[in-house]
């Protein structure tokens, strides 16, 4: 159950990759590969989840701060709900991640994933009402 | 002069609903004992073949008494008194005025004589010459003495026909002041002016006034001989500098070879004008509505598209009736709550005659505003009319459900709580492959 040995896979990826690659494309590279061989299908879910909101928080608020923050509800509400439902979904994933399963050891996934849609529920409800 | 009486009598009971006034048709003719009524025959013959009602007195008598009750007695009247010093106490100028705010047309003659009247001439803003300075001209040549002036009539006036013959005149000039409820009929003609004697002998002091730049000028076209002056509230007043352009003896005198003058129907145009006949206006009737709507309300919303249309009509001597009229292009509206914020022309509508109408968006402000048609012109009647309409913001009720500048908030509150239920589901039904790899990967 242990990670796999990541050591040498990434020298392996870095001696068949593009020759003359700059050494930062060169580690993030290296990190994308191996976030992709380590992390589970589960979790890159969830992690695709957090990317959209964060997408999705930051568009809201440049368009505030660019464009107009007029109707200053509705932006508080839309960001509100993207920055919300990231720190649920954040929540779930930490509780949720068999790497930390020594922390969290009353929460079983099951029940995290309760709590993260109860909590959900109940943001998206008081989103709806600010929205207007 | 029985034959023309005769003639006269059938010719009015012929002509029995020709030019009446507007306001009425009883004419109260002051005149002084040495003007005899005869010299004035074709004039007030003319005035009786339209149909009004001439009463005439002295002005020494009270009797009839031009107010009676405080109520007007007479609808008009005629003052041909230039040289009376003592007047009546009903025709004092103190009564004169109040039988203006009483609505009773005036038509006053003066004389180079001074009386009560020269003192009621400022009141108008008509500035007398020095007593005894009548109006001099030397040109054209002509027989008559120099203060019988041939006047030429101009062209520019509503009041007059056009392509009037020039006009006899006699009598003293008045300079007007700045009052725009003046209303200049006929101006002295340029080579005029008002002196004192006929001899010329104070030729040099109107030459030096002359040189300095005209102060104490009495000359020229800037002095008027007959000015109308049109009061608030609708009565008419026309003064004129000399009674003897209605006499007829001028109305009968050549003004050049084989040339009538113009005195009778100048004389004509003028008393239409001062007894309301010509150049009446009236406001029928003024409606407001919203511009789907067919029924005006009792308030109106802030960004209302209103519609507000009138209806005015120009009194028809010929018919005596008000008939619809659609002539006024450049009627205005105002739309003011202390001050106008909307103004804009309300331009007649072209297949209903006399209706003038405009469509115009109501301000962002709410409060209380007033429609407000405020319409002066030199000659026609003053049209004025206000109506008071509140506008209120919008209720809680009337405000847009979405607004548009929220999509990006909108889209991004729905997308976060459709990526929540996508991810759910994609969750619980990657529950058991999920715990099947990690089964598989444990064994491994």
């Amino acid at each position: 159950m242990g990670p796999k040995a990541p050591a040498k896979q990434p020298q392996q990826v870095a001696s068949q990759s593009i020759p003359a690659t700059p050494a930062s494309q060169n580690a993030l590279d290296s990190l994308w590969k191996a976030y992709n061989d380590t992390t589970s299908s589960r979790l890159k879910t969830v992690d695709a989840f957090l990317v959209f909101l964060m997408l999705s928080g930051v568009i809201q608020f440049l368009y505030c701060v660019l464009v107009t923050n007029f109707p200053f509800n509705a932006f508080l509400a839309g960001f509100a709900s993207t920055v919300g439902q990231f720190v649920l979904t954040a929540s779930l994933r930490s509780q949720v991640n068999p790497a930390n399963r020594a922390e969290f050891k009353e929460v079983s996934p099951e029940r995290a994933f309760a709590d993260f849609a109860m909590g959900s529920i109940v943001l998206h409800f008081f989103v709806f009402n600010f929205l207007g | 002069m029985f034959v023309r009486w005769a003639l006269l009598l059938v010719l009015g009971l012929v002509s029995w609903a020709t030019a009446k006034s507007s306001t009425g048709d009883s004419v109260l003719v002051i005149l002084e004992p040495n003007l005899d009524k005869d010299n004035f025959s074709i004039f007030f013959d003319g005035l009786r073949e339209k149909g009004y009602d001439l009463t005439f007195r002295s002005p020494k008598d009270t009797h009839p008494p031009v107010l009676e009750h405080e109520h007007a007695q007479f609808s008009h009247v005629i003052l041909f008194a230039p040289e009376t010093k003592i007047f009546a106490s009903d025709i004092t100028p103190q009564s004169l005025v109040t039988l203006l705010s009483k609505n009773t047309n005036l038509l006053i003659a003066l004389s180079p004589k001074q009386t009560p009247l020269t003192s009621l001439a400022p009141e108008f803003s008509l500035v007398l010459p020095p007593p005894g300075t009548p109006l001099i001209s030397h040109f054209p040549e002509r027989d008559t003495p120099a203060t019988v002036i041939p006047v030429n009539v101009s062209s520019s006036s509503p009041i007059l026909t056009q392509g009037l013959a020039p006009v006899w005149f006699s009598g003293i000039p008045f300079s007007l002041q700045n009052n725009p409820l003046l209303v200049p009929i006929l101006n002295a003609p340029p080579e005029s002016f008002a002196s004192d004697s006929e001899s010329d002998n104070g030729a040099d002091s109107i030459v030096e006034a002359a040189d300095k730049g005209g102060e104490g000028l009495w000359a020229g076209s800037q002095l008027g001989l007959v000015t109308g002056f049109h009061a608030l509230g609708g009565p008419r007043v026309t003064w004129v500098g000399g009674v003897d352009i209605f006499s007829d003896e001028y109305i009968q005198k050549e003004v050049a070879k084989g040339v009538e003058s113009g005195n009778e129907q100048f004389i004509a145009d003028v008393a239409a004008w001062t007894f309301q006949e010509s150049l009446a206006l009236r406001i029928d009737s003024v409606s407001h509505r919203r511009l789907n709507e067919t029924e005006p309300r009792e308030t109106y919303t802030t960004n209302d598209q209103l519609v507000f249309s009138t209806h005015i009509s120009k009194y028809n001597p010929e018919t005596a009736a008000w008939e619809p009229y659609s002539g006024i292009d450049d009627l205005q509206l105002e739309f003011t709550m202390l001050d106008p914020h909307i103004r804009t022309s309300l331009p007649p509508v072209p297949g209903t005659p006399g209706e003038y109408s405009v469509t115009f968006r109501a301000p962002d402000r709410h409060g209380v505003f007033k429609f407000v048609i405020n319409h002066k012109r030199k000659g026609w009647t003053h049209l004025q009319s206000s109506t008071v309409v509140p506008v209120v913001p919008p209720r809680h009720d009337e405000y847009p459900r979405f607004l548009s500048a929220a999509w990006p908030y909108y889209v991004g509150a729905i997308s976060t709580s459709l990526g929540f239920f996508l991810f759910s589901a994609l969750w619980l039904a990657g529950d058991d492959r999920e715990s099947k790899k990690t089964k598989g990967s444990k064994t491994e």
